[in-house]
């Protein structure tokens, strides 16, 4: 006599990465699903853990910035600032009007051409490969921008502490705000391209949806928390180099979806144009911004220092101990992926696998690693690599949105 | 109940679940003194400002009280300082080796951020 029934759903597990090995933060999301709802997620991390903060311990004070520049490609600017900054606090320097501005130009440059690589990935992930294309387009505008200013179109190098490392002509300067001004309208196009399209809509709108209180009490930081009406942002906190002249807007929204998180970053870069051409129009002439370096003390002071920036994607933090040698005896850095994707793993429970990728990339986590995804059919023990675009374009063997690309 | 946890659960009930987010744990590992320091920094909302709650556990023993119940933004922390340091969060039931570093060094049981 049966008196009990116990349903157990069938589920599938979908492992969906890890690397793609050009890529710097390679993350591997197992989601189990019940048939087309994920029903639960987790994230598995460690597939390129360098050891860059016992390499730092390794390394002098000054060999350490050009190895924090290398955490992260896209937003080396800010990691070098950073942890230049945490010298500075420690040995008690000071860079003068004209190097903090300039170090705020190369950051809001930075800030742009990542907000407009996740919008780009984005678009490619919902299957709008011409809207790829085109703000990849516009994103050389940028990275030439980047290259006139700091002399490397990727790697900057830029940050020294006491100041940055090469001075802008007035040439340049009227170079860049003309990139910076025909960049602007493109922004507002995509913004409104965004705003506007059926599609975008009907992938991004009430995906992922977060609330205030989750992205609060889980750590989640930057666009992400922004989008969720989290009035966050270091620069305006803790106002370091420039900012405290320049005083940048902070974008909320409320809406708390993928799409908000999108609109916060057109937002953002829009704002940021307006910064950097700001900056090249009341750029202090009082001093010369590249500092001599071999008058900075071999060793530093015994000391410990906590500095934050507002990294494109977030809150980064670094500490830096020293206990009066070459060698920094501890550095930490926590960069805002790190709370962001090992953090928000319950933000992807009750959508299907086709939201998967799109929640993914609302988050910014460099996405390139996620290009694969690997599905297991439990109940026959399939198993087949499908490429990831596939699976959120939907349809087909492996299921999908129904409405889209119909 | 221990101090760690009490100070964050008085921390939700004076500021509220959205009062406040824990922004990173730093562990250092102070050799010469036989202790682990922890460093639990924490940012005020919506006024934005670090506040840092510091404690030193035993080096021999270097177990304290996990706090991800109460504020689940220090899941990363804790697992990132256990697979580096060896320090047990207890109540952790995520925490295992291998979260970031690769196969042959936990095999090893060697915790890269430890003092040699």
């Amino acid at each position: 006599m049966v008196d009990k029934v116990i349903e157990i759903p069938v589920s599938v597990e979908i492992p969906v990465g890890p690397q793609h090995p050009a890529l710097h933060e390679p993350v591997l999301l197992k989601a189990y699903a019940d048939g087309e709802v994920v029903v639960k997620v987790e994230v598995n991390t460690g597939y390129n853990h360098r050891g860059i903060e016992k390499l730092l311990e390794l390394n002098s004070f000054y060999k350490d910035i050009f190895i924090v520049g290398r955490v992260c490609g896209i937003c080396n600017t800010v990691h070098t600032n950073v942890y230049v900054r945490a010298l500075e606090q420690i040995l008690g320097v000071e860079p003068c009007r004209r190097a903090r501005y300039l170090r705020v130009l190369a950051m809001e440059l930075e800030r742009i051409h990542s907000h407009m690589l996740i919008n780009a990935v984005m678009a490619e992930v919902i299957g709008f490969d011409t809207l790829f294309m085109n703000i990849m387009l516009d994103r050389e505008k940028v990275m030439k921008a980047k290259e006139i200013l700091t002399g490397g179109r990727v790697m900057a190098d830029y940050m020294m502490v006491g100041g940055v490392r090469r001075d802008l002509s007035d040439g340049d300067a009227e170079r860049l705000a003309r990139i910076i001004s025909s960049l602007r309208e493109r922004l507002e196009y995509y913004k409104k391209v965004f705003e506007e399209d059926i599609t975008i809509g009907k992938r991004l709108v009430n995906i992922g949806v977060l609330k205030r209180r989750d992205a609060v009490s889980h750590s989640l930081l930057g666009p992400v928390a922004r989008g969720s009406g989290v009035r966050i942002d270091a620069r305006v906190s803790d106002r370091y180099d420039a900012y405290d002249e320049l005083k940048p807007e902070v974008v909320v929204r409320d809406e708390g979806d993928s799409w908000a998180r999108m609109m916060v970053r057109w937002d953002e870069a829009l704002i940021s144009a307006e910064l950097s051409l700001r900056v090249l129009q009341s750029l202090p002439r009082d001093c010369n911004p590249v500092p001599d370096e071999k008058r900075l003390p071999r060793k530093l002071p015994a000391g410990e220092a906590y500095t934050r920036v507002e990294a494109p994607r977030g809150e980064l933090t670094y500490f830096v101990m020293s206990d009066g040698g070459v060698n920094p005896y501890r550095v930490k850095i926590r960069t805002p992926s790190f709370t962001n994707i090992i953090n928000s793993a319950f933000l992807y429970e009750g959508y299907t696998i086709a939201d998967l990728p799109v929640i993914l990339a609302s988050l910014d986590p460099c996405i390139s690693c996620m290009e694969r995804a690997l599905v297991t059919d439990l109940k026959t023990g399939s198993r087949k690599v499908i490429p990831f675009t596939e699976l959120s374009r939907g349809g087909g063997e492996w299921g999908g949105r129904g409405y889209y690309l119909q | 109940m221990s101090l760690v946890r009490s100070i964050f659960q008085n921390l939700i009930r004076e500021r509220g679940v959205e009062g406040f987010y824990i922004s990173t744990i730093v562990g250092v590992d102070l050799k010469d003194k036989g202790v682990i320091r922890l460093d639990y920094f924490t940012v005020l909302l919506p006024e934005e400002e670090t506040i840092v709650f510091r404690t030193t556990i035993p080096r021999e023993n270097p177990v304290i009280d996990s706090i991800i119940d109460i504020v689940p933004g220090a899941y990363s922390a804790e697992l990132e300082i256990h697979d580096l340091l060896g320090v047990i969060f207890k109540g952790n039931e995520f925490l295992k080796r291998g979260f970031f570093v690769p196969r042959d060094i936990v095999e090893s049981g060697v915790y890269p951020l430890r003092r040699g």
